[in-house]
């Protein structure tokens, strides 16, 4: 009996919500999501917008945190990187859609060499905190560059810029998010079933068993610092069509720290987490900020969110989605191990 | 004959503690070799050492006649030397076939013919084949443990402290299995259990104070209470 309820908790907890009773319940969302425009003005269209792009970026956190349990507090600059880059090709070199691909590569090139570099430090002594202190001095660094180059990046002022035509429209870029977010969550969720994502996870759960198995655990961490950087990377220039503009902002501790919230109150090690949390994350704050006209304490949101994080991480340990699956985990028949 | 693992004059550290100051030991193709001693002597550091875990001040560790001192733990078990530590740690996320599945270094027939023998002796983890190793039993962990190195093509494998933590009929089971392993692979046990060590061990080492200060046949040894009052403090 123990046995059995154990192996359903299990694979709820493995499958997460990829397991195939929540199929029914990400498509009906996802419906919803493609009516959406139809139905709501161009404020909330432009608010899920965001979400989509920062759910990107919270998921490719996720993929560090919670499958292969590293802590990277630089994980800013990839974002910021990537919509830095793309602001430098679309102000300087023009906004046609070869122009999106040059950007595009640019980030590639860019996440994979930062990626490379920040792991051959950080993942050196093997060391958590280590790791989290090398790459927060690492992004801090980025950071400092961009705010000095102020020929290139206009430092602190930030960096306006025009964007391709195709993106112009809210509602199509609204549906460009949307691919973007799905596409890389399927890639994502592909990644950590592959036998990589495999060791990924054996490597969080004991890398000195991995390394005993044979397995040199700092390549495999590195191959994940890698794929995370790259797809930051993309959610950036993502942000950059959405935002028409770059700061040294996106390339700040408390970036990272988003991405780190939004996982936590989403749910660590589960992809959908973030976009749970960043949905929850970004809607809460639209909403806190809506009711400025009731009571001016609304206009201290970041106030109700210091609690609302404090709340879950006491409380909610697992985040939303880990909630949920709790209490749904006994409707759900299990399934079988592949 | 040249030793499958040779350590000369083995020393090393844990921080700033000196724990191994001086192992010595051969052990032979298809030999089951024990190291004993009391606690603190050092035995599972010297295990820890040979896989690369810690720093080596000096000494020698060779396999087959090359050397391997200063590889990394992950190339040292590539090179053919699997590790059972006492804790025995599975993956708890994983089944117990993808257990062995992701401790697979080849996949190719002879591994699958070694996973089919690992499995025909310890016939609870076939039963268990599709079971999430969570769900496992203290004993059935490590069982899985040795198992999942016992399919790889190692020259050796080193063993600590199976029967730690587990009922004495568990850990019949699991002798009899160490038993049956002898016939088709080279092993140093590190065990405390001092009959289990005698059913499974033909020559023994004895540690005290990170020296290996004794060595023999181990039939001898069962024999010879002064020399196991004198190292092991067990016996009347």
């Amino acid at each position: 009996m123990l046995a059995s309820l154990q192996k359903r908790l299990h694979d709820t907890v493995r499958q997460g919500v990829f397991h195939p009773q929540f199929h029914f319940l990400a498509y009906a969302l996802l419906g919803v999501l493609l009516l959406l425009p139809q139905l709501t003005g161009l404020v909330t269209v432009g608010l899920f917008t965001r979400i989509f792009v920062l759910a990107v970026f919270g998921m490719s956190y996720d993929l560090l945190r919670g499958y292969a349990g590293i802590i990277n507090l630089g994980h800013a600059l990839f974002f910021g990187g990537g919509t830095y880059i793309a602001g430098i090709v679309f102000a300087n070199y023009g906004t046609s859609p070869s122009m999106l691909g040059l950007a595009v590569l640019g980030t590639t090139a860019y996440a994979m060499l930062a990626a490379l570099l920040m792991g051959k430090i950080a993942f050196r002594g093997g060391n958590v905190v280590a790791c989290a202190m090398i790459t927060l001095a690492l992004g801090e660094i980025v950071r400092q560059i961009a705010e000095s180059w102020r020929a290139v990046t206009h430092g602190a002022d930030g960096l306006t810029f025009p964007i391709p035509m195709m993106f112009r429209d809210r509602v199509a870029l609204y549906y460009y998010a949307l691919a973007f977010m799905v596409i890389m969550m399927l890639a994502l969720r592909q990644f950590i079933m592959s036998p990589t994502g495999r060791v990924l996870l054996a490597i969080r759960e004991n890398e000195q068993r991995a390394i005993f198995l044979g397995y040199n655990t700092a390549s495999y961490k590195l191959v994940a610092l890698q794929v995370a950087g790259v797809v930051c990377g993309w959610s950036g220039v993502m942000f950059a069509l959405t935002s028409r503009f770059a700061n040294t902002e996106l390339l700040t501790v408390q970036q990272t720290l988003n991405a780190l919230l939004v996982t936590i109150v989403g749910g660590t090690g589960t992809l959908y987490g973030a976009i749970v949390g960043t949905a929850f994350v970004q809607l809460a704050q639209h909403t806190l900020l809506g009711l400025r006209g009731v009571h001016p304490i609304f206009e201290r949101w970041l106030l109700f969110f210091g609690a609302i994080y404090v709340f879950v991480v006491l409380f909610m340990p697992t985040g939303i989605v880990g909630l949920y699956q709790r209490f749904i985990s006994h409707w759900l028949q299990p399934v079988k191990p592949r | 004959m040249q030793p499958v693992l040779k350590l000369e004059n083995l020393s090393s550290f844990i921080g700033p503690f000196h724990i191994v100051q001086g192992v010595s030991l051969d052990v032979f193709p298809g030999e089951a070799v024990v190291i004993l001693g009391r606690n603190g002597s050092g035995k599972t550091t010297t295990l820890r050492t040979i896989m690369g875990l810690l720093r080596v001040a000096s000494g020698v560790i060779e396999l087959a006649g090359e050397t391997i001192l200063g590889l990394p733990a992950h190339q040292v078990a590539r090179r053919g030397v699997g590790y059972v530590p006492e804790d025995c740690i599975v993956f708890n996320f994983l089944t117990v076939k993808e257990n062995l599945q992701i401790a697979m270094r080849k996949a190719d027939k002879e591994t699958y013919a070694r996973q089919s023998y690992a499995l025909d002796l310890f016939p609870d983890l076939k039963k268990a084949y599709s079971r999430y190793a969570a769900t496992l039993s203290g004993g059935q962990r490590q069982m899985l443990a040795i198992a999942r190195v016992l399919q790889n093509d190692n020259k050796i494998i080193l063993i600590d402290e199976p029967s730690k933590g587990l009922a004495p009929i568990i850990v019949e089971r699991v002798g009899e299995a160490l038993i049956a392993m002898k016939n088709s692979c080279t092993l140093i046990l590190v065990e405390q259990n001092f009959p289990l060590a005698c059913a499974v061990g033909d020559r023994y080492y004895i540690l005290n104070s990170g020296r290996s200060v004794h060595s023999g046949s181990v039939a001898e040894l069962a024999q010879d209470v002064q020399l196991q009052n004198r190292f092991l403090s067990i016996g009347s």
